[in-house]
């Protein structure tokens, strides 16, 4: 594995970060988004990550089998947030039921945000390894002028 | 068993390169596991890796490629991560840092293998 490859790694860690970073930016812009197409409310959505053996199939595979330890990372799955809409009582809106209330997405604009600023701490985190490694290559291109 | 490597002949450098090399070898070998942490420094149950330094120096100048080893005594998070972005900070600083003495060593090395070659061509 010679030091390009690593970028791949650090460029997985940001494509991962930007995901969970969409994420929440979704979460946020449908905080009060009372409709979507599959019905009832919008549901919170969190983006859960896995290592994942970055490059070709094959040395991919051997780098797993030969335990180098380098891995990158990925996006096992985008869950969606499974607990009851938040009741609120707005008899005169449009998607009242019967008795008036209104069920709304569980989204607290606090949370999504402190999560925000975590996603864009690591992505920059990802950028500065890059920018290192980068570094590197470079010195040792230096050895042949 | 790998084969010794450090007897090979090192023909017009001097031998301390063949250490360099090895130092730089490890060194960006260690640098693609923090990259790997870095990453992965928000996977639910990943553990920090990293190379134990001094062992794998010696060792490698006997043949052998390096093996990672989990780093004991970091705190874990509730998702069982235990990636500190502050130790994997200041690594990549370091180690970025000794590739660049070591490359300027090397450098230092090759340019005077290289000056006695153009000085031999013009005298």
């Amino acid at each position: 594995m010679s030091l390009f490859s690593v970028l791949s790694v650090s460029a997985s860690g940001m494509s991962a970060q930007r995901t969970r970073a969409e994420a929440l930016v979704e979460n946020l812009a449908n905080a009060e988004t009372t409709r979507t197409p599959d019905g009832g409310p919008y549901r919170r959505k969190d983006v859960v990550f896995i290592t994942e053996p970055t490059g070709s199939p094959f040395s991919a595979v051997f780098q797993v089998e030969m335990n180098a330890g380098v891995t990158g990372v990925g996006v096992a799955e985008v869950l969606e947030d499974t607990r009851e809409p938040e009741k609120r009582y707005l008899p005169g809106h449009p998607d009242a039921d019967a008795e008036g209330y209104v069920g709304f997405p569980r989204v607290h604009p606090a949370e999504e945000m402190v999560d925000l600023m975590g996603a864009s701490r690591g992505y920059h985190a990802n950028v500065a390894a890059m920018t290192a490694i980068k570094d590197m290559i470079h010195r040792s291109l230096d050895l042949l002028r | 068993m790998v084969a010794p490597r450090l007897h090979h002949p090192t023909g017009v450098l001097n031998p301390i390169v063949t250490s360099l090399e090895r130092y730089m070898d490890l060194l960006s070998t260690r640098q693609k596991l923090v990259a790997s942490n870095i990453a992965n420094a928000d996977t639910p149950g990943y553990k920090t890796r990293d190379l134990d330094f001094q062992f794998e120096y010696m060792s490698l100048l006997e043949g052998g490629a390096p093996r990672p080893v989990e780093v004991l005594g970091l705190t874990s998070k509730n998702d069982g991560n235990n990636v500190s972005l502050d130790r994997e900070a200041r690594l990549l600083a370091e180690n970025a840092l000794r590739f660049g003495v070591a490359s300027q060593l090397l450098r230092g090395e090759i340019r005077a293998v290289r000056s006695a070659i153009q000085e031999g061509r013009n005298g």
